[in-house]
């Protein structure tokens, strides 16, 4: 089976125990520490990835790691994923986790690439036309890149807006080069 | 070298420039997991469709394959070593599609219809995509009318009608290519006001070229073009060199072509060259998108490759223009092996199919094709009737000769009817033999024919058959041209014709000088 149905199986029912016990938003927030933890902490994927570390020093592991800091029940969780042998695809479970908290509250996270940093009232404006066109609710990143010359890219899942100089220039170009043929004669 | 002055090209660009508008580009995108082989996995582009077109960087274009639920397969129509990972995918919103209109004739273009002939850039009127379901039966009528070859022996006994599929097998250099050639040249008179004023409508010529060599498909250009059949005709080329995914959609992209033709009521012949190498390049993309492997390593759907692609050939109903599409598909065999996968697949698939074999062409029989085990399925009913009439005994009198041919070798005495009939099979064999690029009409093929069957050729030595039936064409052309115009305007052979050919060939005998 893939990486990614498992990870959805675990993640879709973490969630509904989640909102079973009413603690949602508690496991939740557990669920963004624990995602951040493990991006910025390659050593800890390395060792939970390792099958040379037994499972009772792995779970002494993530207890010391996460205890006081996370609740009961996302602890057990852990346990749980440990148990099962899948504590390899622990970081894609909660990645998965995030997205699902995403479709069900109706997030969209958009990433706003701009040549030059955007003024505050920009960011509401792009913000308030973005949550109109699409109907929910938007939670930007901004990133400035100067390589797009001018104007601005957004991001939201696979589809890109994109109204950089830089893209209107690579379609000036691909005109060109399609509808002026110079003729011989 | 032409001039191109600075204030012409300042003005084109400001012309374009003012065409061009200022606006929000909304596009999806994905990013290459993993790419290698022609092959590249795809994360992201969660909308795309299967079989879309998806742009890479640096020009090279994909298609979608496989839709996986993490991630997409997609095949590379370039080279795959532009491509890195980590790189930006963009979808087209296209499936893979191919431009048609009556513009691409006299073209030679890539499968995806890109011009690869020097001349500019393709004009054309729409584009079609080159997966299409193949018509239902009500859409359908029988083949009817005749699609002429211009070669004696297949005209006449293995006749290919307009919607017919009909395979051409054989091994290498056994001239597989070259009655496809000579069929297209033949196409020639379809385009006359001539064959207006006898209601045969023009053919209009897709030859599909799969993994050849760049410099057969030049040659093959070169004489068209020398022949005037160019102007009637275009050439989609997917040479050897190119990647496995645009020689497996090349054949498609010809059909897509000849479909546009035929939808219009127009009649298009495409001819498929060589679809065993499609189904190579086919078997190559599906081991490397790891699909299962069956016999011979193909992949299990490699029946219906070929299947949905000849299954597009058709005549259709009259209510739809009774246009129609001809497909010629050419099958490579080895070692006459027609009994491997890929042959017996085709043969299974088509409504006939014409035998090369190359000790007839070693022998000198070219057009090697052998007669015995040759059929045409549905090409009978599209035969002119003054041909059906000439060519029954035509079959009979070769099938006679053959039986007998194997006891001769023995160098026995035999009695005088034997000895007839082998001499009468031998000038025949001798009548159907033909050069290449010269398609015969098929008025002079009925004349051919029945002076043949006939029995007048008894005193005209074999090395002289083929000199006789020179002049005797030209005889006829100079005193009795009647004779033609009569089969072309009525397509019968009356009794009045026949007497007229009778008489013409009497006098003709005896004028005759054999060498």
């Amino acid at each position: 089976m893939s990486v990614y149905r498992v990870s959805y199986r675990y993640a879709n029912s973490l969630m509904q125990l989640a909102l079973e016990k009413g603690i949602f938003n508690k496991i939740a927030k557990d669920a963004e520490l624990l995602f951040t933890t493990f991006s910025f902490s390659k050593e800890l994927r390395l060792v939970l990835k390792s099958p040379l570390i037994k499972k009772s020093d792995k779970k002494n592991l993530l207890s010391k790691i996460f205890k006081k800091k996370i609740t009961d029940e996302t602890g057990s969780f852990l346990n749980f994923v440990v148990d099962k042998n899948r504590e390899d695809i622990l970081f894609e479970i909660f990645k998965e986790f995030l997205n699902l908290r995403d479709k069900k509250e109706g997030i969209l996270r958009a990433k706003i690439i701009s040549a030059v940093g955007l003024s505050d009232e920009n960011k509401v404006k792009m913000k308030e036309k973005f949550e109109m066109k699409t109907n929910k609710k938007v939670l930007p990143s901004y990133v400035v890149d100067p390589n797009i010359i001018g104007g601005f890219m957004v991001e939201i899942d696979d589809t890109v807006y994109d109204a950089s100089v830089r893209h209107q220039l690579q379609l000036l170009r691909k005109k060109f080069s399609k509808e002026i043929n110079v003729s011989n004669n | 070298m032409a001039e191109v002055r600075p204030d012409e090209v300042s003005a084109i660009l400001r012309k374009q420039l003012s065409g061009f508008e200022y606006e929000v580009d909304v596009y999806d995108i994905g990013t290459v997991l993993q790419v290698g082989d022609g092959i590249a996995r795809v994360y992201g582009l969660s909308k795309v469709m299967a079989s879309e077109l998806v742009e890479f960087p640096n020009n090279v274009t994909g298609m979608v394959l496989n839709l996986d639920e993490d991630s997409v397969g997609c095949v590379l129509f370039g080279e795959s070593t532009l491509i890195k990972e980590g790189d930006q995918v963009k979808r087209t919103k296209r499936v893979a599609s191919f431009p048609v209109g009556d513009k691409l004739l006299g073209r030679v273009v890539n499968p995806l219809g890109e011009p690869v002939d020097g001349k500019g850039a393709v004009q054309f009127e729409k584009y079609m995509p080159i997966e299409r379901k193949a018509l239902g039966v009500i859409q359908r009528q029988p083949v009817k009318e005749p699609l002429q070859t211009g070669i004696n022996a297949i005209d006449a006994m293995i006749p290919i009608g307009r919607g017919q599929r009909e395979l051409i097998i054989g091994d290498r250099q056994t001239g597989k290519t070259a009655i496809a050639i000579d069929t297209i040249i033949n196409q020639k008179y379809t385009h006359t006001e001539e064959a207006k004023k006898y209601g045969v409508k023009p053919v209009f010529c897709v030859y599909v070229a799969i993994g050849q060599k760049n410099s057969t498909i030049a040659q093959v250009v070169a004489k068209l073009e020398e022949t005037g059949a160019m102007e009637y005709t275009t050439v989609v080329g997917a040479p050897a060199s190119t990647p496995a995914p645009l020689q497996y959609i090349a054949p498609y992209s010809g059909a897509t072509l000849g479909e546009f033709f035929r939808d219009n009521g127009k009649h298009a012949l495409v001819i498929y060259d060589d679809l065993s190498k499609q189904a190579v390049a086919y078997r190559e993309l599906s081991l490397l998108l790891r699909r299962p492997p069956g016999r011979e390593a193909y992949p299990g759907d490699v029946f219906y490759l070929h299947s949905r692609l000849l299954e597009r050939a058709s005549k259709l109903s009259e209510e739809l223009g009774g246009g129609s599409l001809t497909a010629l598909p050419i099958i490579e065999t080895q070692q006459g092996d027609v009994s491997a996968y890929i042959p017996t697949n085709v043969i299974s698939i088509t409504d006939g199919q014409i035998y090369l074999e190359p000790n007839l062409f070693n022998s000198g029989v070219r057009p090697a094709i052998n007669v015995g085990i040759s059929v045409s399925r549905v090409g009978g009913n599209a035969q002119i009737k003054a041909m059906k009439k000439v060519a029954g005994s035509l079959k009979l009198d070769l099938a006679q000769y053959r039986e007998l041919e194997a006891f001769a070798k023995f160098g026995s005495d035999l009695d005088k009817s034997t000895q007839r009939t082998l001499a009468k099979g031998a000038r025949l064999v001798e009548l159907l033999k033909q050069g290449q690029y010269s398609p015969v009409p098929v008025e002079k093929q009925v004349l051919s024919v029945y002076v043949g069957t006939n029995n007048y050729f008894e005193t005209v030595p074999v090395h002289d058959i083929k000199r006789f039936e020179k002049e005797f064409h030209e005889y006829v052309e100079l005193k009795y041209s009647q004779i033609y115009e009569n089969i072309r305007i009525t397509k019968e052979l009356k009794d009045d014709t026949v007497q007229v050919i009778k008489k013409a060939v009497e006098e003709f005998l005896v004028k005759f000088k054999k060498s």
